[in-house]
């Protein structure tokens, strides 16, 4: 599974992408946990806030924003591309 | 009177005379200023059928109550005219410096009418105002024309001017202040170069009373630390610019691709995202007048064939001139982006005509002989030839002068334009973000995104998470987000504060600026007394429902890819439900008691 990392998210990361084994990934939640473990306390108070799904990130699975399917539940499958990014704007 | 000045100026182009005017405060209090404002004198004053590019054509400069003001970002001002382009009201809002100096030279807005016998630019400084001769400004670009004007001038004036192409009357000619800040779309540029005015250079030495300092420095203080706090106005646009949001909208499958022929991924995305503009060639950030955010992009391209200096690009621009044309490099994007702010040119509107020929081009439409070139997609060298080509009307550029719409129709293919009422859309694919196909469909200045910004609740979650693939509740959103967009941009305030703040803190300023006894849903209603003026005054023009549409790409070519695979726009089903949420008859005109309640006459 692909996980893309954007913007200032990079800068915790130190890496545009990265490949995640599906071992304990089966979700969303299971994957920012993993990412967690890979990236430490800072990255990880953005991604996760008291267990839920960090208010200051958008996370989309296959383009569509985990928000509008499942959540933190959201399952993972080998061949799915997550992409995460901090609250961003403009126009 | 507190927050507006009291005062206009009325320069009559014709006949050379100026005078100054009394503001009627039961006008500035209903249409609050800036875009508001300047559409009702529109209104009063000028036929809706006029040819945009004659002399009964008006063209108005208008600030708005906060505009100069410490609220933040209050650097804005509006230019408003029947736009070429279009045809519709056109109404272009810029940033920089040029507004809060005309407030602190004592005037609100400045009403320039008929059409002057040769070039001539206005000298406003304070009470001293005269038109004077500007024949040898005439051909030079934009930063030409403002270093001459402020060597004639004063070396700390501001200047609002035209580059070539208002001059050859582009007709998406825009008008640039401060050197890079533009009112950049519906050519209005054209209309000032249509009236011979080159420019307008301003100085003032006065002050702007509000009516509650106490309580509005309180306000502002709020404002400005909420934009302070909040990840997007204090971290991500001061960080990354706007074009931020290229790799978002990619990743989205929004991102219009190759004249929005390839869906809404394009492969080449992060060589052109903020991300690259900040990591290779960013020099500093930049703010307009009073900012805390600071979205401004100095860009240098350090070597090679696209070296070059200057501001930008931003998100559309970026997506114009790149995804659009399929142009992954980055130092072209950026080059052809300059060139636009040399020449005076909207980057939106050249980047998707450049694209639609491109599409035309490879149909076998075009041929190199007819252009004088081979122009696929993605070739970064014609990108920036053409736009160069453009603002001077140069060889085939002559052609894209006119706009895709017209371009296309010449060749009997107008449904390759990706236009709505003849301009351009900018940088959401609306087959993946369907509020946003109603926003374009239904602007009263036709395909633009600064009207009702639906990506932002439904692509970035501010400031609720709406998904983009569903039309239920849309017509409801883009209602309070037009409403709301107008009395941002009539206040005089940017409109990328919303991202942080919203009507209470906005309308906290405008009540302790001004005096006024107004609750939000007062000020609200005012925004909508404004979106409801334009629609007016686009029906008395000649438009109808029929033209609240989208190209029939939109609407008939399924996305191929990504989360919209399979998705068209579904604006059968929003338009009637958008028309009811306004109180607007079936035929999407206002009825006799929405007026009313409105107190439009």
């Amino acid at each position: 599974m692909k996980v893309k990392f954007f913007a200032t998210i990079r800068e915790h990361t130190g890496s545009r992408e990265i490949d995640v084994a599906e071992q304990g990934c089966g979700s969303v939640g299971g994957l920012l946990q993993h990412l967690c473990s890979l990236y430490g306390r800072e990255l990880c108070s953005l991604l996760l806030e008291d267990g839920k799904l960090g208010s200051k990130i958008i996370v989309l699975v296959n383009g569509r924003n985990v928000v509008h399917l499942q959540g933190m539940d959201t399952p993972l499958e080998k061949d799915d591309e997550v992409s995460i990014f901090p609250v961003v704007a403009g126009g | 009177m507190f927050g507006w000045t009291g005062n206009l100026l009325r320069v009559n182009l014709t006949d050379g005379t100026i005078k100054k005017e009394a503001l009627c405060p039961k006008d500035a209090e209903m249409y609050l200023g800036a875009r508001g404002l300047a559409t009702k004198i529109m209104m009063d004053e000028v036929d809706p059928k006029v040819d945009p590019l004659s002399e009964e054509n008006k063209l108005i400069f208008m600030t708005g109550p906060l505009t100069g003001t410490f609220a933040s970002s209050g650097g804005r001002y509006e230019v408003v005219a029947k736009a070429p382009l279009t045809g519709t009201i056109g109404a272009s809002n810029s940033g920089g410096h040029f507004g809060p100096e005309l407030k602190y030279a004592g005037y609100d807005g400045i009403i320039f009418e008929g059409r002057a016998e040769k070039p001539v630019y206005l000298w406003i400084e304070d009470d001293n105002v005269e038109l004077r001769d500007a024949l040898h400004l005439w051909g030079k670009n934009v930063f030409e024309t403002t270093d001459t004007v402020l060597a004639e001038t004063a070396e700390d004036a501001r200047v609002a001017c035209i580059g070539p192409g208002g001059e050859k009357m582009v007709l998406f000619a825009g008008v640039l202040n401060d050197r890079n800040r533009a009112a950049g779309r519906s050519g209005l540029g054209a209309v000032m170069g249509s009236k011979n005015l080159k420019a307008v250079a301003v100085k003032g030495s006065k002050s702007i009373k509000v009516a509650d300092p106490e309580g509005f420095m309180e306000a502002c203080t709020d404002a400005r630390t909420k934009l302070k706090e909040h990840p997007v106005t204090g971290g991500g646009l001061p960080t990354y610019g706007t074009q931020i949001l290229i790799n978002i909208l990619n990743q989205s499958g929004a991102l219009p691709t190759r004249n929005w022929r390839d869906g809404g991924i394009f492969e080449e995305a992060e060589g052109i995202s903020g991300e690259t503009l900040a990591e290779k060639y960013l020099v500093r950030n930049k703010g307009c007048f009073g900012c805390n955010i600071g979205c401004g992009r100095i860009t240098r391209i350090p070597e090679g064939k696209f070296k070059s200096f200057g501001e930008g690009p931003e998100y559309e621009a970026g997506w114009a001139l790149g995804a659009c044309c399929g142009v992954g490099d980055l130092e072209a994007v950026s080059k052809a982006n300059f060139i636009c702010n040399e020449l005076g040119i909207d980057p939106i509107t050249t980047g998707a005509t450049i694209a639609c020929a491109m599409e035309m081009y490879e149909k076998g439409i075009l041929t190199e002989e007819e252009v004088g070139r081979a122009i696929p997609f993605g070739d970064a060298e014609a990108l920036v030839e053409l736009t160069r080509m453009i603002g001077l009307r140069e060889g085939f550029g002559d052609v894209l002068a006119e706009g895709s719409y017209r371009m296309a129709s010449k060749y009997g293919c107008p449904e390759l334009s990706m236009s709505v009422k003849k301009q351009e859309m900018p940088a959401y694919d609306a087959r993946g973000v369907q509020g946003m196909g109603l926003e374009y469909a239904t602007s009263n200045r036709g395909g633009c995104h600064v009207r009702g910004y639906l990506t932002s609740p439904e692509i970035l979650g501010i400031p609720e998470k709406l998904d983009p693939l569903v039309t239920e509740g849309k017509a409801g959103w883009l209602k309070i987000f037009q409403d709301l967009t107008a009395v941002v941009d009539s206040a005089g305030i940017c409109l990328f504060t919303t991202f942080a703040i919203g009507l209470p803190e906005i309308s906290s300023m405008l009540r302790t600026a001004t005096g006024i006894n107004a609750t939000d849903e007062e000020i609200l209603k005012a925004g909508e007394r404004i979106w409801n003026l334009e629609r007016m005054f686009n029906i008395k023009a000649g438009f109808t429902a029929a033209d609240d549409t989208l190209p029939p790409r939109l609407l008939k070519e399924p996305l191929q890819s990504g989360p919209a695979k399979g998705k068209v726009v579904d604006l059968e089903k929003m338009l009637p439900e958008y028309y009811e949420v306004r109180g607007w008859g079936a035929d999407g005109v206002p009825t006799a008691e929405k007026l009313q309640d409105l107190s439009i006459g």
